[in-house]
């Protein structure tokens, strides 16, 4: 079974991310913020991560410069509410960038596509 | 007592602030910070990267999207505006609108993650300004453009979203404001004296030898009169040319020369200054034009843009560029 880790720090997102992708066949693991992500990312070598930009301490870009430091292959989808993250360069490291909404459709067919 | 002065191009009024006035001390500059990590625009990584539109290898022959590069110039992953597409223009009443259709590049302007612009070789800065010149000769073949707008935001501050030295291009579907306005100055001071606004300034400037902050045969730096920002500089060609496409590999180097020596003149005011510079050329396709002056403008991020400035465009300056000048020309004395 593939292992995807979610970092976002909304319960609510986590929650609703878990149970959809669950229910596509995947395990899911969270991480609530940057620090807790890099622990489980280390620790559990996940297949690959949703990563918001949004959280309190360090933010989504830092953290994936640093897991694409750390293991460059596990693809890395950031996934925000908003576009304007879009100019960040460092946004660049991620295979792909989502913008969130309430419709999973476009973030399911990433995730499919990027596992293979 | 404080001072309104006009740029005479634009007809923009600024305030030098002589009661706020500053010396170059203190004005108080964090530390860049150096974030670890991956860096997508670093040697070796250039498959995080879309592939190259333009790259400059010490051996030609070798592969593109391979990681010898000296200077590199890819699309924009996450682009603002998208190549792809017409413009199909609208209108619904009195608005007007059309697709977001453009060109967006970012130049990758040395492999190496910590290099800083100001202290690249001359040549290897060629090489930037030679892809900045390729590359709007190129996207002057897509009629659908119009503009080409050439920047770079270093430090935080001023923009940079990264640390790693890299500068952008965006191709535009119409003319920015900023540049018709600066096109309208220039056109109607040529209607009225039949010479280039800006071939004037650098005359007066040369002959008053205050404002001037380094030259060489063929470029001369200037503190401009009217400066929105403390060492705010202009960089202009002395010989008259609209367009920045003009330039020979020949200038390129003399230009490289004289903007390095401008930076780190800067930089040696008040160190790891955060700043903006943008090109400000002819539009694609108009031929050269007698009363428009390609140069670059570089704008240090020292002041803060409120209210006052929002409303009424002017801007405060607490230094005027006469002491701005004397600074950067000492600056490299000691």
């Amino acid at each position: 079974m593939k292992k995807i880790l979610l970092v976002d720090d909304d319960h609510a997102i986590q929650l609703l991310y878990q149970e959809e992708f669950q229910d596509e066949g995947y395990s899911v693991s969270s991480a609530f913020n940057g620090d807790e992500a890099l622990k489980i990312f280390n620790a559990d070598q996940p297949d690959l991560v949703i990563l918001d930009i949004q959280m309190p301490g360090l933010n989504g870009i830092e953290v994936l410069r640093q897991m694409k430091m750390i293991n460059s292959t596990v693809p890395i989808i950031l996934s925000s509410a908003y576009h304007e993250y879009k100019q960040n360069l460092g946004a660049w490291a991620s295979d792909e960038y989502v913008v969130k909404s309430s419709d999973l459709t476009e973030l399911k067919n990433t995730v499919r596509r990027l596992l293979g | 007592m404080p001072e309104l002065r006009k740029d005479p191009v634009l007809g923009r009024w600024i305030i030098i602030s002589k009661e706020r006035q500053k010396r170059p001390t203190d004005f108080i500059i964090d530390e860049p910070k150096v974030l670890g990590g991956f860096c997508p625009l670093c040697a070796g990584n250039e498959s995080s990267t879309p592939s190259e539109v333009l790259a400059f290898r010490s051996n030609p022959e070798a592969a593109a999207n391979s990681s010898d590069w000296q200077v590199r110039v890819v699309p924009n992953k996450y682009p603002a505006l998208i190549i792809e597409g017409e413009l199909n223009k609208e209108g619904e009443g009195l608005y007007d609108r059309m697709n977001g259709i453009g060109a967006h590049e970012v130049i990758v302007e040395t492999p190496g993650h910590e290099d800083l612009f100001w202290e690249l070789p001359v040549d290897h800065v060629s090489l930037v300004f030679r892809s900045f010149r390729d590359r709007l000769k190129d996207l002057e073949q897509d009629s659908r453009f119009r503009y080409v707008m050439i920047f770079k935001n270093y430090g935080k501050a001023a923009g940079a979203s990264l640390e790693h030295s890299h500068s952008q291009l965006i191709a535009l579907p119409v003319l920015p404001r900023m540049i018709v306005s600066e096109l309208e100055g220039a056109k109607s001071y040529y209607r009225y004296k039949d010479r280039c606004i800006f071939c004037d300034i650098i005359r007066q400037e040369i002959q008053q030898d205050v404002r001037v902050v380094c030259q060489n045969d063929l470029f001369i730096t200037i503190a401009p009169f009217a400066p929105r920002t403390p060492f705010e500089m202009w960089v202009l060609p002395k010989e008259h040319a609209s367009g920045f496409c003009s330039l020979d590999d020949q200038k390129l180097t003399s230009l490289s020369q004289l903007f390095s020596e401008t930076l780190r003149r800067l930089n040696r005011c008040i160190p790891n200054v955060p700043y903006n510079f943008v090109l400000h050329t002819q539009p694609l396709r108009s031929g050269e034009i007698d009363y428009f002056h390609w140069h670059f403008e570089i704008v240090p991020k020292l002041t803060s843009i409120a209210g006052f400035e929002w409303g009424s465009g002017f801007y405060i300056n607490p230094l005027p560029p006469e002491e701005a000048a004397q600074y950067l020309r000492e600056s490299l004395d000691n």
